[in-house]
């Protein structure tokens, strides 16, 4: 990696030096040490990079690059495994499974992550508001569920759904309603609002910690003026959550297309096989590569969705840096 | 530029390397079976209760021999552990637990090896038919049987009594249809059963006749419509027709043992390992259950299936074969296998079915009755011959988004299993099988 580097370096210097007349005459005025150094203080660099930069190439860049080489190859019971080219992205394309999986997290992302976002920000306001008691308890208690590893917050959630035994049944013989949040129709709404509980007070974390960030000379200059709470919210804090909006909005789409935990551990609990080996696209590959032994086609998934959501987020990106921008 | 072109060619000649050196490690150690002088170390996955107090005897019998034990939670889970290690061409135990259905998979790729080479082909005698039969893939043993899993029908006697039904009378599906609807007379949650699940089904199916896969060599026969699933159809549907199976309840789930503990799921059709499973899951049904043997489709039949059951074999990665076949032969079919059957597992050796005070134990769980005489009754009895897929988890996991729809109503049972036959047919054309579906 650090030739390139360095053979790059006089090309720049080169480029600069033909593009304008006067700072090729101040460039060459330059000590030939001072030039010297300026390699030195490359090597130096890489020096302090090197153990990060072995530990990303092992254990990002080369996975990546493993899953991609081995998406294009299959694994046959009989046959073994051979060369496939893109064969594996074609069936891709046109497996119905996979695209009512994107579709099922699409959803489930338009849905759920404004309600959370939503949430989250209301809870930084109130609590920024400086009118609340017991603010402290308030903060960490909201952040605490984030705290609770899915798994065990998805049983206990599924243990409160149960429409027998849970606390739904409770509630039903309390009020003599007919509630099952389990059955399917409802069943992606129920997983939701696991999500929403976990994550909220991480949201919530996040813009109170922006909001903070606001000197206090502004909420006096504020208050000289007249303005009243609302307006104040309005003109001084609100602006201030964009920033960190698109941070939130990124994380949260990124978090809700990889859905796994939730429906998979809900999957042994939910009545009749509501939630399919394909409810979402982490499931569907994980099926694939354990129960169907199709590792290959599971690369080239988890590849495709990869791109799928980084388009996503980057156009996310895009947009709140051109509203920025304004 | 150069450069930068040179460093993505090595690294991706290095991704090259790992990938190959990942593929080609799955060759095999050698197989030592000289049993006499093993010694060392060996990993055992498994699950289900005794485990651990018969490593105990194992190891007090042969000192030189430790035996590490990690219980991998189900029959599914361990065979997706056991399918992750042969992915990654290592890290697999010695010896594994398998649920008699994923056997021939694992035979298929290789992944077990075969236990006649340690002599294990002369205990065709010593074990009970059904199990043994399902050992064998072509003619040779792969793996030997921890306990023997006849299909049996457990019911809830106090339900019963409640319903005004006599389980004792219930020797037909159809005397079973009307019990079925009695039960459901009681109103709110009580229900004959909510088997919806792929064992079931299969047992069901196999006891009807019905030969749904026919597997030689590399080539496979699927027919969800024969005269046995179509007799078997044509009898759940009428149940769900009625409202008389509770789509609600998943096997295994909490909801599940809850229910057979208040009797609401009023019977089990079921393998012969159920009884510990009760005692544990379901304590408040204690003295509640019958056992009985299962409704036959014709009126004075002896037909019988295997639902399950589990046996232990020798993975091609492991590199002390000699310690893990003594300890494989010593949990199923040397004195380990008391043992085990004292801790409730059902046993597979014909030595310890036909024993006396085995037969004549009265369960508490069971009202006192002797449970073991009809389940060595049942163990007896013929199965007709019957295959599973090479893909058994395969077949498994897709079981649920196919035919479990119609259980609740959304299309017919008839249809669900031809989308499903469809499915296994194109998974078993796509991994290179020929495959015909009819």
């Amino acid at each position: 990696m650090s030739p390139q580097i360095i053979s790059a370096q006089p090309m720049i210097s080169g480029k600069t030096a033909t593009s304008s007349a006067i700072s090729f005459k101040t460039i060459n005025q330059h000590s030939k040490t001072a030039r010297d150094n300026k390699h030195k203080a490359d090597w130096r660099g890489w020096k302090f990079m090197w153990p990060f930069a072995a530990v990303f190439v092992f254990v990002f860049i080369i996975p990546i690059v493993y899953a991609v080489y081995i998406s294009f190859f299959k694994k046959q019971m009989i046959g073994g495994t051979k060369f496939v080219g893109f064969d594996n992205y074609a069936k891709l394309m046109s497996d119905m499974q996979f695209w009512s999986s994107v579709g099922r997290v699409a959803l489930f992302t338009v849905v759920q992550v404004p309600i959370m976002l939503f949430l989250a920000a209301a809870m930084a306001l109130a609590i920024d508001s400086m009118k609340l008691h017991g603010t402290k308890f308030f903060r960490i208690s909201t952040f605490l569920p984030y705290a609770v590893p899915a798994v065990v917050s998805t049983l206990i959630w599924g243990f409160m759904y149960g429409a027998k035994y849970g606390l739904v049944r409770s509630f039903n013989d309390l009020f003599g309603t007919n509630l099952d949040v389990m059955v399917p129709s409802v069943l992606l709404i129920s997983i939701g609002n696991i999500v929403t509980w976990e994550f909220v007070g991480y949201n919530m974390l996040i813009f109170y910690s922006s909001l903070s960030t606001i000197p206090h000379s502004l909420y006096e200059a504020a208050s000289i003026d007249g303005a009243s709470e609302w307006q104040i919210v309005k003109s001084i804090k609100l602006p201030e959550l964009k920033g960190s909006l698109a941070i939130t909005v990124i994380f949260s789409i990124i978090g809700s297309f990889q859905l796994f935990n939730e429906p998979s551990i809900l999957q042994n609990m939910v009545p009749g096989n509501a939630i399919t080996t394909y409810y979402t696209p982490n499931m569907y590959a994980y099926n694939l590569s354990f129960s169907g032994n199709q590792s290959n086609y599971a690369a080239a998934l988890a590849i495709v969705m990869a791109v799928i959501t980084m388009a996503i987020a980057y156009a996310v990106q895009l947009n709140s840096m051109k509203e920025q921008m304004k | 530029m150069r450069n930068a072109k040179k460093a993505v060619a090595a690294m991706a000649a290095i991704t090259t390397l790992v990938g190959l050196a990942a593929c080609g490690n799955s060759s095999t150690a050698k197989v030592d079976t000289d049993t006499a002088n093993a010694k060392g170390e060996i990993v055992f996955w498994g699950w289900g209760n005794g485990i651990k107090e018969t490593i105990d005897a194992f190891e007090k019998a042969n000192p030189n021999i430790t035996v590490k034990y990690s219980s991998t939670g189900t029959a599914a889970d361990t065979a997706t552990a056991l399918q992750n290690a042969i992915a990654a061409g290592k890290g697999a135990p010695d010896v594994i637990m398998l649920e008699d259905a994923t056997v021939p998979q694992f035979v298929v790729d290789g992944s077990v090896i075969d236990l006649s080479q340690f002599g294990a082909d002369k205990f065709a005698d010593d074990f009970a038919a059904g199990p043994w039969a399902k050992m064998l893939q072509e003619g040779k043993p792969y793996a030997l049987p921890i306990d023997s899993s006849p299909e049996v029908f457990f019911y809830n006697k106090a339900t019963f009594d409640k319903a005004g039904v006599d389980g004792e009378s219930i020797k037909t599906w159809d005397d079973y249809y009307e019990a079925a609807k009695k039960v459901r007379a009681l109103g709110g949650d009580y229900y004959i059963t909510n088997s919806i699940d792929y064992q079931p089904f299969l047992a069901q199916a196999w006891q009807a006749g019905a030969q749904p896969f026919k597997v030689d060599g590399e080539n496979i026969t699927i027919n969800m419509n024969d005269k046995g699933l179509q007799q078997y159809v044509a009898f759940q549907q009428k149940l769900i027709d009625e409202d008389l199976i509770n789509p609600k309840i998943t096997n295994w789930s909490d909801d599940w043992y809850r229910s057979l503990g208040d009797g609401t799921t009023a019977t089990l059709s079921i393998g012969a390992w159920m009884p510990t499973d009760l005692e544990t899951g379901a304590a408040a049904g204690k003295g509640n259950w019958r056992v009985a043997q299962l409704p036959q489709w014709t009126d004075g039949e002896e037909a019988s299936s295997e639902d399950g059951g589990s046996s232990l074999a020798i993975t091609a990665q492991s590199k002390n074969t000699a310690a893990a076949y003594k300890f494989a032969e010593f949990l199923t079919h040397g004195d380990g296998a008391k043992v085990m059957a004292d801790h409730g597992t059902f046993p597979a050796t014909k030595k310890l079915l036909e024993d006396p005070s085995f037969q004549s134990e009265k369960n508490e769980y069971f009202g006192r009755q002797e449970v073991n005489k009809v389940l060595a009754e049942a163990a007896e009895r013929k199965v007709s011959k019957f295959q599973y897929l090479p893909y058994n988890s395969f077949a498994q996991s897709k079981y649920g988004d196919d035919v479990v729809p119609a259980f609740q109503g959304k299309t017919t049972l008839k249809d669900a299993l031809a989308k499903y036959a469809k499915t296994l047919a194109d998974y078993g054309t796509d991994q290179g099988y020929t495959v015909s579906n009819q």
